[in-house]
């Protein structure tokens, strides 16, 4: 898919998003939308999948680690054809919905592993891509995290495995929007340097925006090329990006738009008036 | 089949057959390749042994990304490091998500764990993940049992845990006795006057205490549990039917493990007195067997709580 074509459905899925959250009076539209153009890009152009069969064996799986900005992949889900009829009210976090308040892979298909539990995405998306080595299969584990989940002790377990085992088929993204729920990343650990410490782990390492279509894509084949070690892309993005008032402010992590405030964020994302 | 050191080589000679026919068997170290006395299986199969180092949480995770694309991974570690150290992953990556991960918890109980102490002594295990739902629940009470118990998990759909020990068990069962289908095996039918559930490696000794209660004149049933809070508990109850006098012993916390499970059952479906014999305190270091001696768990002690319970 061309860039132009992928941000405007990463403009879209932000739509969604706002949209799920304001019916459903209840989710993190910030962390979700910081996210939106790495998650087109991965469902819309990047990843080997069909809706149609969602329990593909040899698919592409993608890990929403910070499992809280579900949001934006359900959007995906709907929009890449995964359910049918298209969703057109999510009921998100409501009883008996299948767009659970965190990722859950049997309650959704599409989503490929139940997550949520901060931390937790490297070191299952490693069993996955052991599991393909293990199989011979040539499919690729994609995990999305939180710069600030990077906090959490297990993740460096994974990031362990995942260089110990010489993981070449695992990619991961860092949101590194520079906010966790209180505070920023840099007042809780000194010093975001999320890049360097990775590679420290002996993980290939990218540095790019991460609202930026082209410059996403390239770092996946970047990635790809890289053989023997795990590739990890770092993504300097804007919690909240694409709705004026979100952006860069922290009071969206989590929260629901007011009438007024979601007239705003759907005029400021295309959406109809 | 020859007889096993201990549970940890029955768990290492299980896995060894199976991977032979079955290329999705995996096993998950979390530096626990020689504890579980599996290095020859890390030399044979290098493809399918994933040594993830000192790191049980991840461990467990990987273990969950591996199941959740068709392998089925052996985890295998001390119980409490697994049950307890990573008892969120076991949780939801495995139990909520109802993946086909089998786990291995050794030194478990005061035998299992003797002279390390408290910290490698582990008697919660149970009562950890018997609060996990689509868990299935193995308590192999000797190395052969554990065998068995290892090659079952195999079959089950689903996350299983095995408690294990660490090479202190005794020898009960023949060698190649199966593995009970509905989680209890009778061991000794002298009489009724009280019922004598036994679960794990203590098994020996509750034996030896219905014999010292037969020479004095109490005849009781002995049977092992093991498979705890299973799906078919009918067997269970048929059992707890002949006496009104139920005991339970068992190398773990009071709380959580088979006296709940029996005074469940009791409540639920036949009202009976049930005595629970476990542990209420912290343990320490010690050998093996004058440790469950001194914790409660000697034929004796056994012997002459059911007579004072009983009379």
């Amino acid at each position: 898919m061309k860039n132009e074509q992928i941000h405007e459905m990463a403009q879209k899925l932000r739509l969604e998003t706002v949209r799920m959250v304001y019916e459903g009076k209840d989710g993190h539209p910030g962390p979700a939308l910081s996210i939106a153009d790495i998650v087109a890009t991965l469902y819309f152009d990047t990843m080997n999948i069909d809706p149609g069969k969602p329990e593909w064996e040899d698919r592409d799986r993608l890990i929403l680690s910070k499992g809280h900005s579900c949001p934006i992949v359900y959007a995906a889900l709907n929009e890449r054809g995964y359910f049918e009829p298209k969703v057109e009210h999510f009921n998100l976090r409501q009883l008996h919905s299948i767009f659970q308040g965190h990722p859950s892979m049997h309650s959704t298909p599409g989503i490929d592993m139940t997550s949520g539990s901060l931390g937790n995405g490297i070191a299952i998306g490693a069993g996955m891509a052991l599991a393909a080595k293990a199989q011979g299969k040539d499919y690729y584990t994609y995990v999305i995290c939180g710069d600030g989940e990077l906090q959490e002790g297990v993740c460096w377990e994974g990031i362990n495995t995942a260089s110990g085992r010489k993981l070449d088929n695992l990619i991961l993204f860092v949101d590194r929007n520079g906010w966790q729920s209180y505070k920023s990343v840099d007042f809780t650990v000194g010093h975001n340097n999320v890049a360097e410490r990775i590679r420290a782990f002996g993980w290939h390492v990218q540095e790019i925006s991460g609202h930026d279509i082209g410059a996403i894509k390239s770092a996946i084949t970047i990635a790809k090329s890289n053989r023997g070690v795990p590739s990890c892309i770092v993504c300097d993005c804007v919690k909240g990006k694409g709705v004026s008032f979100m952006e860069d402010n922290n009071a969206w992590h989590k929260g629901v738009p007011t009438d007024d405030e979601y007239a705003v964020a759907v005029k400021e994302l295309g959406g109809a008036e | 089949m020859t007889k096993f050191k201990g549970t940890r080589e029955a768990f290492a000679a299980a896995l060894m057959d199976m991977a032979e026919e079955r290329k999705d068997i995996v096993l998950i170290s979390p530096d626990s390749l020689k504890a579980m006395r599996a290095v020859p299986f890390g030399e044979k199969y290098p493809e399918r042994y994933v040594e993830c180092g000192i790191a049980e949480q991840g461990a467990v995770d990987t273990a969950a990304g591996l199941a959740s694309a068709g392998m089925t991974p052996f985890v295998g570690t001390y119980a409490g490091f697994l049950t307890m150290r990573a008892c969120e992953q076991m949780r939801t990556f495995v139990g909520y998500t109802n993946l086909n991960v089998k786990f291995l918890g050794v030194n478990s109980g005061l035998l299992g764990g003797e002279r390390e102490g408290v910290t490698h002594q582990f008697y919660e295990d149970l009562a950890v993940v018997s609060s996990l739902p689509n868990y299935t629940i193995f308590t192999p009470a000797d190395p052969a049992q554990c065998y068995q118990a290892v090659k079952k998990a195999a079959e089950v759909e689903g996350p299983v845990y095995i408690r294990a020990g660490s090479g202190r068990e005794v020898d009960v069962y023949h060698v190649n006795a199966p593995f009970a289908e509905n989680g209890i095996t009778v061991w000794k039918e002298y009489g009724t006057d009280a019922v004598l559930f036994s679960s794990g490696f203590v098994l020996d000794r509750v034996i030896k205490a219905a014999e010292l209660l037969k020479e004095q004149g109490v005849n009781v049933t002995v049977a092992d549990i093991n498979i705890l809070y299973g799906n078919n508990p009918s067997d269970i109850l048929k059992v707890m039917e002949k006496s009104s006098q139920l005991f339970t012993i068992e190398d773990h916390n009071i709380n959580g493990g088979l006296g709940s499970y029996i005074s469940r059952l009791a409540c639920e479906n036949k009202p009976a007195h049930v005595t629970r014999i476990a542990l209420t305190t912290y343990g320490e270091s010690g050998p093996a067997k004058e440790l469950a001696d001194a914790y409660g768990f000697s034929p004796e002690a056994i012997a002459e709580k059911v007579i004072k319970t009983i009379q």
